[in-house]
């Protein structure tokens, strides 16, 4: 459910940036979104196509695209990725279901994945934000 | 182009906004965050959004604990008494600690304004100190500060830096004494804690408007049902209520 949250986020900001552009149609809106979150696109592809009538970006397609971001262990150096820590992920989602505290704050990652070397929770993420990478207007190539 | 920002930011527009604050942990913080909104949420739809993330002090005040929020399709759903919803971390991660780095805190704090429901009036009960919360809320909102301090000549101090810093920003801090006096028989107030001094000077200096807090020993006893509570803290809070929602002196329209 929470990828209706999610679409309006997305929608939001493409219309805020067209506004600022005087731009008045939207063909093409491509996100990044952890793959940790475990965001159902096609559950957001239908909030998305849902919420966008009636908008200037009524006509336009969301292409979604999952990104594996690296961790960065600040205690041990350490450099890994969410296949590494999976089974971790994996007991979080058992424990609390669909609505588990990553799929809803990406921001949590480090309190609930370890450095699978040394054990710390002091871990950096490389881009864990949901993130639009690229918007395509009507005139575009 | 970060949709979290964007959302966090539509959220929030338009609605009243105050952010209670303090220096250091222990003055009551979370408690006057609690009264005050529930005063608020008598005549105003009101939400309580608890940005201090690592006591989370706010869902143990009215018995929340280990309950997690509904999410629908409106976004997170706040626990809800009477016309007062409350959002807090404890429904999204129930009794997990939750450590985390300077940015994933403002990323988290982020994501409960932008992912919530939430009503036209918004109390936060933001951490102790001044950091990335208040610069985050800062850049989301106009809000209205309530400082919390008690009478000690200690915590008043400690405090002053943030009032200057929050002048300096053109906010106008209104004070609030917490544990400020006793009400003994015969309308005697005793002031266990300090006497007005220090609260003074700063108020003064500053030309706060403020609020005392009276000292209320049954107050215990409604850790886990604050709502339930009654007391002589509660008339004042209801006050200070009133005061924060006139319009201000330095408010946009
Ligand atoms: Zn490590």
């Amino acid at each position: 459910m929470h990828e209706w949250s999610v679409g309006e986020g997305i929608l939001r900001s493409v219309i805020d940036w067209a506004k600022e552009n005087n731009i008045n149609s939207v063909k093409r809106v491509k996100v990044a979104i952890p793959s940790f979150t475990f965001l159902e696109a096609d559950i957001l592809k239908e909030a998305y196509d849902t919420l966008k009538k009636g908008t200037i970006a009524e006509n336009s397609v969301l292409e979604i695209s999952f990104k594996d971001p690296v961790f960065k262990c600040r205690n041990c150096g350490n450099i890994f990725t969410i296949r590494e820590v999976i089974n971790e992920v994996e007991k979080v989602k058992d424990e609390f279901g669909e609505e588990y505290p990553l799929h809803l704050m990406s921001g949590l990652a480090p309190a609930f994945i370890k450095c699978p070397k040394c054990g710390s929770n002091d871990i950096e993420v490389s881009s864990q934000e949901i993130m639009i990478k690229g918007v395509e207007v009507n005139g575009t190539p | 182009m970060e949709p979290l920002e964007v959302l966090a930011k539509s959220k929030l527009s338009g609605k009243k906004t105050i952010a209670v604050m303090s220096a250091k942990g222990g003055v009551g913080k979370s408690l006057i965050s609690a009264l005050l909104s529930l005063a608020i949420s008598s005549s105003n739809p009101t939400t309580l959004i608890d940005l201090d993330i690592h006591t989370m002090a706010v869902t143990k005040l009215f018995g929340l604990e280990n309950k997690l929020h509904e999410v629908t399709k409106r976004g997170i759903e706040p626990f809800t008494i009477g016309n007062l919803g409350v959002i807090s971390l404890g429904g999204v991660v129930k009794d997990k600690y939750v450590i985390l780095s300077g940015s994933n805190n403002r990323s988290v704090m982020e994501s409960l304004i932008a992912y919530s429901v939430i009503n036209d009036v918004v109390v936060f009960d933001l951490p102790p100190g001044l950091g990335d919360e208040v610069l985050l809320l800062e850049h989301l909102t106009d809000f209205v500060p309530v400082v919390v301090t008690t009478p000690s000549k200690v915590s008043v101090k400690v405090v002053e830096y943030l009032v200057r810093y929050l002048t300096e920003k053109r906010k106008r801090p209104h004070l609030v004494v917490n544990m400020a006096y006793y009400d003994c028989e015969g309308g005697k107030k005793v002031r266990p804690f300090g006497d007005e001094r220090a609260v003074n000077e700063l108020v003064k200096k500053y030309g706060l408007e403020y609020t005392e807090l009276p000292i209320d020993p049954l107050l215990e006893d409604y850790i886990g049902r604050i709502d339930k509570y009654d007391g002589v803290v509660k008339q004042k809070v209801i006050e200070l209520a009133r005061d924060l929602l006139k319009p201000r002196r330095d408010e946009r329209s």
